[in-house]
């Protein structure tokens, strides 16, 4: 097809747009409807697992040397953690020295008489990690053993919690793609159902096309463009929307929680996912547009 | 030009549509079709174009084989055809103008020769005036002109017209056939599918009979009265 042509058709689904307001109306308002469900269940999706991660950030390995542990020992283990940290594994790390360990334990133990005859030295160095990626924790812990100034017995990293978060993570994120995908088959029933009316409203006019001499795709493309259109429509006036309610949402939880005194529960600023969450509308909704008139147009190329 | 060998068609629901039927019509000719209700008429035209595919037989058009041609080659088959309906089938939503145009722009023409083109065949059916009506502000006869004008502007080498004149009163009607005639006359070739006596009778043409789907007369110069 010539580009003339191309411009031609696809001045003609813009026209259509227009001159067919009615059903244009309607696909726009599913359209919108659907993608205005996605983009909050997008964002409830994101929040989640944002709080989940965030918690599963908490976690930390902690160790001690041992407490003969020489200074050379004392510094082979400082300079894995530093090139730990530089090369992005460790994400911070905070440092006790024996004579913070011992402060700290004058401090906690109620009965002084207990630290009575000790002194720093009998105290050992510890080090409390967080890692970049939790889930690299079991390499981590394996490295840490490999060095003989700590002491194995006392790495402890609460394994179990994390096992717990990453299991509702995983949980969360499949029913997430399980909601996706019903949200995803409703949305293209609804929109090929409401475009298959579009069509079915002008088949005579695909039928003149035909009897014409019109080839197939000089019939689909103006409808195509006409579905891309509202389907764009749809994506950017959802997106609006979406930001507005989701704004009103957060309002309403951050007071929520700040009246029954909950803390911790972090919501993401829809400034943060706002390209992204426009990206997948507009991905989603052209998409739409375009399968559901191309599928509806077919049914009535057959002439 | 347009062959049909042994040509037999019959609808999935058991209605034969055509049975055993065997004619040629050459270049240039002006051919009606008649018979009643039911007779064929339409599904002779119908294979022409390529609406319906014969179940038996063989049917060749302007060099195409319409019984075994890819889906791919129907709309150059039907370019090379104009095609008038009954019920005009313009597009409601386009001008007189558009409607025609639009026949051009699907063989990709160039706008310079749409511009030219147009309102020469605007101007053959006699409706110069009324380009730039939409099809509900034209009359019965002048929206069949339209029609004919979106036939006519690529210059078919066959002029397919069923029922033409079926929704028109008798003066209209004559006026469409003097037409039609006379685009005949610049070489078209030209077949009516019609069952209006007055028309076939008054043109002295070629009339093809058929009868529940078979031919049961074909001559030079008929008329309706030759079945009668």
């Amino acid at each position: 097809m010539k580009i003339r042509t191309l411009r031609l058709l696809a001045k003609e689904g813009t026209k259509n747009v227009y001159k067919n307001k009615l059903m244009s109306f309607a696909s726009l308002a599913t359209i919108l409807a659907t993608l205005f469900v996605l983009g909050l269940v997008l964002l409830i999706i994101v929040n989640v697992t944002t709080n989940l991660e965030a918690k599963k950030q908490d976690l930390q390995v902690k160790f001690y040397l041992r407490v003969d542990a020489t200074r050379l020992e004392e510094e082979e283990v400082a300079l894995f953690i530093e090139q730990s940290r530089a090369s992005g594994v460790v994400a911070e790390y905070q440092y006790e020295s024996r004579e913070q360990a011992y402060e700290n334990a004058k401090k906690d133990l109620k009965y002084e008489a207990l630290m009575e005859g000790l002194t720093p030295e009998n105290f050992a160095v510890g080090y409390f990690v967080t890692l970049t990626n939790p889930n690299d924790s079991d390499q981590f812990i394996a490295k840490l053993k490999l060095f003989s100034g700590v002491d194995s017995q006392w790495i402890t990293y609460p394994k179990q919690e994390l096992e717990r978060i990453s299991g509702m993570v995983r949980v969360f994120n499949y029913v997430a793609l399980f909601v996706i995908a019903v949200l995803m088959v409703i949305s293209i029933l609804l929109i090929s159902n409401t475009i298959r009316l579009t069509v079915f409203a002008r088949r005579k006019e695909i039928e003149i096309m035909k009897y014409v001499g019109a080839n197939d795709w000089f019939i689909r493309f103006p409808f195509i463009i006409e579905g891309m259109l509202i389907g764009l429509l749809g994506a950017l006036l959802s997106h609006l929307l979406t930001s507005q309610a989701y704004g009103w949402i957060k309002d309403g939880l951050n007071t929520l929680f700040n009246s029954i005194k909950i803390s911790g529960l972090q919501l993401v600023e829809f400034g943060e996912l706002s390209i992204r969450i426009l990206v997948v509308n507009v991905l989603f909704g052209v998409t739409i547009g375009i399968i559901g008139s191309f599928m509806s147009v077919k049914k009535h190329l057959n002439v | 030009m347009i062959r049909f060998v042994d040509a037999t068609k019959i609808y999935s629901n058991g209605v034969v549509g055509l049975k055993n039927v065997t004619v040629k019509i050459d270049k240039g000719e002006f051919v009606f079709i008649i018979g009643a209700s039911g007779s064929g008429k339409s599904t002779f035209l119908k294979l022409i174009m390529h609406e319906e595919t014969p179940t038996e037989g063989e049917v060749y058009v302007n060099g195409y084989s319409v019984h075994n041609m890819p889906k791919s080659e129907v709309p150059y088959l039907r370019r090379s055809l104009g095609i008038v309906f009954q019920d005009f089938r313009l597009l409601p939503n386009k001008t007189a103008y558009d409607n025609v145009a639009f026949a051009m722009q699907i063989v990709e023409a160039l706008p310079r020769e749409i511009r030219r083109q147009v309102p020469l065949a605007l101007g053959l059916v006699g409706l110069s005036k009324k380009a730039k009506a939409y099809p509900s502000q034209l009359s019965g006869g002048e929206q069949q002109r339209v029609a004919l004008a979106r036939a006519l502007v690529n210059n078919p080498a066959v002029l397919i017209a069923d029922e033409p004149t079926g929704n028109l009163d008798p003066k209209t009607s004559m006026e469409i056939m003097e037409l039609l005639d006379e685009i005949n006359q610049r070489g078209t070739t030209v077949i009516v599918a019609t069952h209006e006596k007055s028309i076939v009778d008054a043109m002295k043409k070629r009339v093809i009979t058929l009868d529940r789907g078979e031919l049961i007369s074909d001559v030079k110069k008929g008329s309706y009265t030759n079945e009668d």
